[in-house]
């Protein structure tokens, strides 16, 4: 009440912005008022693009560091303050850019408020036209768990919150992406009581998150792991070398034997670190 | 006053903050600066401070550590 009181006032310029969007894509375009939700989605990701295409980006090139960083997350595990200011530090020498970065939701935002109020606008004053979404849910205006049509939405917004958390988590860490992927699961009780619109909203905007990311990873060829991990494709593919930490310890008794070629391998091999 | 602005920060990250799964890229995170802000600076210019760091939180700059100055 206080809340919608405060966030009210200031807001409403951007409820008008989104009701002049929608009122365009309805009456201008002659989509249903739900696929104008939809609409309006795609529209703000599209703008969304360049940021969240930098991204993906940098989040692969994260990747490539990964084990480092479990090290680093492994070694300061009981200072979370600590871990956070060391991982900065590598970022900063190896010239890494965070994939995260709070902008880009932020900015979603605000549509996402004036939707909300929209929506309640029309649930007061319903506009005229269809407010039913491929007639499993009769109005979007409504609370999503007036109809069943609105479960069938609630678990698709988990599915896809989950599958655009496996795509966008930036983090190396399991235990905090465990965390993220049990969110949505958390967080559909209250989404449960927002409009359907809305949550028709976060479904589409995961969607687009996951087409992204799959896009995005297709036509970006995968970059190879930093020299450090990488194996040379001379070495031979022996079992105990498979882990990264074991050569160079093993290294160290192998110039006793005298096996002369293997040898000279060896060398090539060593020589790369 | 600064309370206002610190109930501000909680009532995000209870809510969309908790919805969306990036951490941030600077330390500490910009939820936290924005705390840390408007404690030491009062509301108006911790607010002022807090916004220009989310404008800096973007995929474009390198992040790192940034306390309140």
């Amino acid at each position: 009440m206080i809340a919608s009181f405060l966030l009210g006032s200031p807001l409403t310029p951007l409820e008008h912005a989104a009701r002049h969007i929608l009122n365009g894509l309805h009456y201008g375009v002659g989509l249903p008022w739900a696929w104008a939700i939809v609409a309006l989605t795609v529209i703000v990701r599209m703008i969304l693009v360049p940021l969240t295409v930098k991204q993906i980006h940098s989040m692969q090139n994260m990747q490539r560091y990964a084990p480092q960083m479990k090290e680093i997350q492994k070694k300061y595990k009981s200072d979370r303050q600590k871990q956070n200011e060391e991982l900065m530090k590598f970022y900063r020498e190896n010239n890494i850019n965070p994939a995260a970065s709070c902008l880009p939701m932020l900015v979603q935002l605000p549509v996402f408020i004036a939707l909300y109020y929209s929506l309640k606008t029309f649930a007061k004053n319903p506009p005229p036209g269809s407010l039913s979404f491929l007639h499993f849910i009769p109005s979007i205006a409504d609370k999503t768990t007036a109809h069943w049509g609105g479960y069938i939405l609630l678990v698709v917004y988990v599915g896809s919150q989950m599958a655009s958390t496996l795509f966008m988590s930036a983090t190396a860490d399991k235990m905090q992406r465990t965390l993220f992927m049990a969110m949505p699961l958390i967080f559909v009780f209250v989404i449960a009581h927002f409009p359907a619109g809305l949550v028709l909203y976060w479904v589409t905007t995961n969607l687009w998150t996951v087409g992204q990311g799959l896009i995005t990873r297709r036509l970006v060829p995968k970059t190879p792991l930093p020299e450090l991990f990488k194996r040379s494709s001379r070495t031979p593919p022996k079992p105990e070398s498979e882990n990264g930490a074991k050569p160079p310890v093993e290294e160290a008794p192998k110039p006793a034997a005298p096996a002369g070629p293997r040898k000279v391998r060896r060398k090539k091999s060593g020589g790369r670190k | 006053m600064y309370r206002v602005g610190v109930a501000a920060v909680w009532m995000w990250r209870i809510s969309f903050g908790a919805l969306f799964p990036t951490t941030c890229k600077y330390h500490p995170s910009c939820s936290q600066y924005a705390i840390d802000a408007v404690r030491a600076k009062g509301l108006l210019r911790g607010s002022l401070l807090a916004g220009w760091r989310l404008l800096r939180c973007n995929p474009w700059s390198r992040g790192g550590f940034d306390p309140v100055r």
